[in-house]
């Protein structure tokens, strides 16, 4: 039995309720920083959270603390059963999650779960030393494990890695930013990914103002990911569905993207950062949201899926109790690749239009319609005849999500592991598999900067 | 707490720190959300672990460690000395002198919010949901929150301080959807509510069931309401959207860390230059910014930041030209001027950074009614919807939750859907009243992000509504 599924035993036998689960989060990472060439920040975090849910007469209380000692658990368990006394019942209570076991899957390596604070420091340097211009950016990687154990008999645990190096090189003027993610330390190359960023800086200098207005673009996977993101968090979640408030209420079933695209939700999949059950315990499923461009599901939670009826069940997607207001949350999407062998390729495809690297502060204008706001940054190119062009500054796009993926002229065929995980709060890895897209629409609504600091 | 401080700062001299300080915090969160009148989280949240930043041969090292015992004090200074050491690069950091600080401080609370039971909070955001019932009205929610940190510092220099702040807080939503279109309205703010540090007393203050009739019935009025033409025209932008306004476009641009390029690689720089201080024109001579960590009910009141800097209230913008940059210890003694006093960091396990603490747009004259008198033909924009902001912080698009046509000097039909977009000086130039003391409001937000790894911090903003003029609403045709 693992450490940290024998502390969720632990405070399962403390606690006083009808039903009880136990979740527990242990994290040991390193995070190097570092700022124009010189590790500035680095940051090293041990910690181990138990949160404990109590359900007494269908009341359900929850509550969290990092002291693991008897006395620390006793107290938990007394906050938690005064939390639960304090609610009203919950008739829509779907329960704790019943006994089953978790799917085998990877996501654990021995050396990444290994790495010293100096060896983490060392391969920051690795990538400091391989760049010839400024660099910013880290190194990080970590071991977590969490846990759960119930009162219904679950009783699941997962130990987990996590490396990523992530570097921008940039000097007045010019940037330009690469970045690998794995669960092996071994599959990240600090110094490749120093110097695709600094050859993605140099082709930035000189960059030059473009018209407001509708484009066709290639998006890298960088892109391409944290929009997907911003338009799962409603379009790809069930509450999203229930409450009639994001994209896909009376869609289901509809084909209403290009039929290039396919998504899915795929915990499992090794390519990934896979997780073998989420926040409730429930074993994670993949999950098919869009085929050939029909919008075929969203994910699903026990609450969700009650609230649903209609024998539809939980599809392993329960988010952390902090996020809950969200509803059941994609955090393994992936998208099949396509055709082309690279981005050029696209750009090929493309014709005309603009090539976009990497965005920066996105936000939902309209979930209903599936509106995003956002800039560029960091290496954005005209696209002329075929060829990726001129550096443009940084733009500001304002795009429907649906209208972007309604006609996608190809897609590459391998997807890259871009890392979504800012490491707030506890640690919880976690990452897009997508290949750069070429979009017949992208609307740019502004100019910005031009790039670098 | 301050004996295990020590404990820490030793071990880290020890292990050769040239400066260490240790921090303590033990933080515990109460939050109650309420959604379609279910409880949709219940939740107290304990945290509690030492933070140890150490400076070895000029490189900086931090590590912590959940154990409150001798052991994991000296555990956390070794490491942060050994993650220090193997740091690559050529390290030469300096701190800006600063006198030990020695004291004690705590946020004066009336109504302690800890011994305010959890069912009497259910209760307040069951009433208030139910106050926003409309047909309408598919989703509504509420919140409340309480939240107490103890956190002592102790530095190699000596400082020795202990504080204790309170923050409570809260807001409610409603979500109108008819015919495939769906509109929110929220109260006091949105994404998130508002808090502030202060006892119980802040949240009855919001009155979250009194105002839940209206923001029901705006939602739902918004179904019905024209969406908000593209034009460039005046705009009066209420107190609480001007507080976005002035954290993303003044607050984050005048961090002295981001200014040296330190936040590059995530929240990214800022169009200022460290010689921009005392010269560059940030905006018109209506505009007035000041840091103030002093601010009663802010935030970021305390009376030492997370380096043992006292508290003390500082020009950013006056009369239009930035005066003033928020810094460490660190940046201050780079750019040679002042002794920091804006690091602050988020719990025990992450390092300080610098942050904003409270950033008011001070007052000018009138009421908002006047501001509104003064526009021939503009828009009234009131409550954050949607807001994004390049990494150098000068082209901003900020959604609203609402408008209103203003003609004539008066509001006229509901508009839905509103943005506008600006450059951050161009904007602030544009500026042409500032509303009075008596429309001034202090909002208090809890979701600020920086640093890798990611922290949160709890920023207050006070500001009054303001006029600007020439301003693109909607996307450029």
């Amino acid at each position: 039995m693992s450490e940290a599924l024998e502390l969720a035993e632990r405070a399962l036998r403390v606690a006083e309720g009808d039903e009880a689960l136990a979740f527990v989060s242990s994290e040991r990472s390193g995070l190097a920083r570092f700022a124009r060439s010189e590790v500035h920040q680095p940051t090293l975090i041990e910690n181990e959270v138990v949160e404990l849910q109590i359900v007494r007469d269908g009341r359900v209380g929850l509550a969290v603390a990092n002291r693991t000692d008897e006395d620390g658990l006793r107290a938990l368990a007394a906050r938690a059963r005064e939390a639960a006394d304090s609610a009203p019942a919950d008739p829509d209570f779907p329960g704790l999650a019943p006994k089953t076991e978790a799917p085998a899957v990877e996501g654990y390596d021995e050396a990444t779960a290994q790495l010293s604070p100096e060896e983490q420091a060392r391969l920051a340097a690795a990538a400091i030393d391989a760049s010839d211009l400024d660099l910013y950016g880290f190194f990080t990687s970590a071991l977590t494990e969490l846990a759960i154990a119930s009162s219904t008999g679950l009783a699941v645990s997962q130990a987990m890695t996590d490396a990523c190096v992530f570097a921008l090189a940039a000097v007045d003027g010019a940037s330009g930013h690469s970045e690998q993610t794995s669960w092996r330390v071994g599959e990240i190359d600090p110094a490749e990914a120093a110097r695709a960023a600094v050859a993605k800086a140099e082709r930035t200098r000189g960059a030059i103002e473009l018209e407001p207005g509708s484009y066709a673009a290639v998006l890298e996977p960088y892109a391409f990911a944290e929009l997907l993101m911003y338009f799962a968090y409603d379009a790809f979640g069930a509450l999203g569905l229930l409450e009639e408030r994001s994209y896909a209420a009376g869609r289901l079933g509809e084909k209403v993207f290009d039929e290039r695209l396919s998504v899915s939700d795929d915990g499992l999949d090794p390519r990934g950062l896979p997780k073998a059950f989420d926040f409730e315990g429930s074993p994670k499923q993949r999950v098919d949201l869009v085929e050939n461009g029909v919008f075929r599901d969203v994910v699903w939670d026990r609450s969700t899926a009650k609230r649903a009826g209609g024998g539809r069940e939980t599809t392993g997607h329960a988010p952390p109790s902090s996020l809950r207001r969200w509803g059941p949350l994609p955090f393994s999407l992936s998208v099949a690749g396509g055709e082309a062998g690279s981005a050029e390729e696209l750009a090929q495809l493309v014709g005309d239009g603009i090539y976009v690297s990497r965005l920066h502060y996105l936000s939902i204008v309209n979930p209903r319609e599936g509106v995003i706001t956002g800039m560029t940054r960091d290496g954005t190119f005209r696209i002329r005849g075929g060829r990726i062009a001129d550096p443009l500054v940084n733009l500001r796009f304002t795009v429907a999500m649906p209208e972007l993926l309604a006609e996608l002229p190809g897609l590459t065929r391998e997807p890259v592991l871009v890392n979504e995980a800012s490491y707030y709060d506890e640690r919880y890895p976690n990452g897009v598999l997508v290949p750069a897209a070429a979009t017949a629409r992208f609307d740019v609504t502004g100019t910005g900067s031009t790039p670098g600091v | 707490m301050r004996e295990l401080c020590d404990e820490a700062v030793s071990a880290a001299l020890a292990a050769g720190a040239s400066y260490a300080d240790a921090r303590i915090v033990s933080r515990r969160v109460q939050t109650v959300a309420t959604r379609n009148r279910r409880v949709d989280r219940l939740d107290d949240v304990d945290s509690e672990g030492v933070g140890v930043r150490a400076l070895v041969d000029g490189a900086w090292g931090f590590a912590c460690d959940r154990r409150l015992s001798a052991e994991g004090a000296r555990a956390a200074a070794a490491r942060a000395c050994a993650f220090a050491k193997a740091a690559p690069g050529g390290h030469r950091r300096a701190l800006a002198p600063v006198a030990p600080a020695q004291g004690e401080y705590r946020t004066p609370v009336e109504k302690d919010p800890f011994e305010i039971s959890l069912a009497d909070k259910v209760e307040q955001c069951l009433r208030a949901e139910g106050a926003m019932e409309h047909e309408d009205v598919k989703v509504t929610s509420a919140f409340v929150r309480a939240q107490r940190e103890h956190k002592a510092f102790v530095s190699s220099e000596g400082a020795s301080v202990e504080q204790e702040l309170v923050e409570c807080g809260g807001g409610i939503d409603a979500m109108a959807t008819r015919d495939g279109i769906t509109q929110v309205r929220s109260h006091p703010s949105a994404h998130g509510g508002s808090s502030a540090q202060a006892g119980w007393e802040y949240v009855d203050s919001l009155a979250l069931e009194r105002e839940a009739p209206r923001v029901a019935e705006q939602a739902a009025a918004l179904l019905r309401a024209d969406a908000c033409p593209s034009q460039i025209t005046t705009i009066v932008v209420d107190a609480e959207q001007m507080e976005l306004q002035v954290h993303e476009s003044v607050g984050h641009p005048t961090e002295l860390d981001r200014i040296y390029g330190t936040e590059a690689a995530y929240a990214g720089t800022s169009f200022l230059k460290p010689d921009d201080l005392g010269s560059l024109r940030y905006g018109s001579e209506h505009m007035n910014v000041t840091a103030d960590p002093t601010t009663p009910g802010g935030l970021g009141t305390f009376a030492f930041d997370d380096e043992g800097v006292p508290a003390r209230r500082e020009p950013v913008v006056a009369e239009g030209i930035l005066r003033g940059f928020l810094a460490s210890r660190e940046t201050a003694a780079r750019i040679g001027s002042g002794s920091g006093g804006s690091m602050r960091a988020d719990g025990w396990s992450r390092m300080p950074l610098v942050r904003m603490t409270n950033l008011h747009l001070e007052p000018g004259e009138g009421t908002l009614e006047e501001l509104i008198a003064g526009v021939d033909d503009g828009v009234f924009l009131q409550t954050n919807k949607s807001w994004s902001i390049d990494d150098k912080r000068l082209n901003f698009q900020f959604g609203t939750q609402i408008a209103w046509e203003i003609k004539l000097g008066e509001l006229g039909r509901m508009l839905r859907d509103a943005t506008y977009t600006g450059q951050t000086p161009v904007f602030w130039g544009s500026l042409d009243a500032v509303a009075g003391p008596e429309e001034w409001r202090l909002h208090g937000l809890t979701n600020c992000g920086k640093g890798q790894p990611g922290q949160h911090a709890h920023v207050s903003h006070g500001t009054a509504p303001a006029r600007f003029r020439n301003v693109q609403v909607g996307f450029r045709s």
